[in-house]
């Protein structure tokens, strides 16, 4: 038990160098997951029902 | 104290002398009437990427909480505790969360330019609250009661001490970094915070860049 817990925080990590650069796998995929985020919020559209076109449907009723 | 004897109400009067009158003055002109907790936005903020101001206020919110119950159990209540373990990662887990929406929010509003139109004090205000933020973080991890810790204040006492900030801050001093972490920082984090979302109630969300150019 003791030992499948402290897995967690037991080893040197893995690393990525490539050159100069020197990464570990876990900052690099918190990285990689932070700027798939801020892509989709930018191109996933939005639910709403007060954007332009609810105003238009409302004025027009 | 004066007696009126018209018909205005004590809490009408306008005297510039008195100091609850200039205060309230003070308070009341922060933002626009109506524009505090406003329920329609321009049609542009209709994008997830106005959602990370609140995601990272939010996550602000756990931390919070998280942390007062991890102050109520003690540093070393989540060493011997499965409830405070538990405790104890929800707050570094909000804390992770917390960083990382703060830092995709300021990628966002960088893009924007979300300084422009005298917004600069609310790109200011956002810039102190990351670097304190870390400083926050960083007393944080000195206040887990373990070899990390311990570690941490090692490798960093060098380079805080050579500034100076040792007379006051001393990062091997486990008590002090508990009090900077559990009330100090906390403090300036919460008042800045308040202090950012009145400027960005104050002048509204900045209009995209290609705003002008659709007329
Ligand atoms: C504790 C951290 C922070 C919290 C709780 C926070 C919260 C918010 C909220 C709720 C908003 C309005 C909603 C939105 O547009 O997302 C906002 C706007 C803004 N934030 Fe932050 N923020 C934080 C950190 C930052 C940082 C690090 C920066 C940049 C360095 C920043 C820059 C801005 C700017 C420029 C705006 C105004 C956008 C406009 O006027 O349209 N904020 N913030």
């Amino acid at each position: 038990m003791i030992r499948s817990l402290s897995v967690v925080a037991e080893g040197p990590g893995r690393y990525i160098s490539w050159g100069v650069v020197q990464i570990s796998v876990a900052n690099l995929t918190i990285i990689v997951a932070m700027i798939v985020l801020f892509v989709l919020a930018l191109v996933v559209p939005f639910p709403s029902g007060h954007g332009e076109e609810a105003d238009q449907e409302r004025h027009q009723k | 104290m004066t007696t009126s004897t018209d018909a205005k109400s004590a809490a009408e009067t306008t005297d510039p002398k008195n100091w609850t009158n200039r205060l309230r003055g003070r308070i009341e002109g922060l933002v626009p009437p109506g524009q505090a907790l406003p329920d329609r936005q321009p049609v542009y903020v209709a994008s997830w990427i106005y959602v990370f101001g609140v995601l990272t206020l939010s996550s602000l919110a756990v931390v919070i909480l998280s942390g007062s119950v991890l102050a109520i159990g003690g540093v070393q209540w989540w060493h011997v505790s499965s409830l405070g373990h538990f405790v104890n990662s929800v707050h570094l887990w909000s804390v992770e969360l917390f960083f990382g929406f703060m830092v995709i929010h300021l990628w966002g509003k960088f893009w924007m330019a979300a300084w422009r139109g005298k917004r600069a004090m609310t790109w200011i205000t956002g810039v102190l609250l990351f670097g304190i933020s870390i400083g926050t973080s960083f007393t944080g991890f000195l206040s887990q009661t373990n070899f990390s810790a311990q570690w941490i204040a090692g490798e960093g006492k060098d380079g805080i001490n050579s500034t100076g900030a040792g007379a006051f801050f001393n990062v091997l001093n486990p008590g002090q970094m508990l009090t900077w972490h559990v009330v100090l920082l906390p403090l300036v984090v919460v008042l800045i915070v308040l202090i950012h979302i009145i400027q960005v109630r104050r002048h509204g969300v900045v209009p995209p860049l290609d705003a002008h150019l659709e007329g």
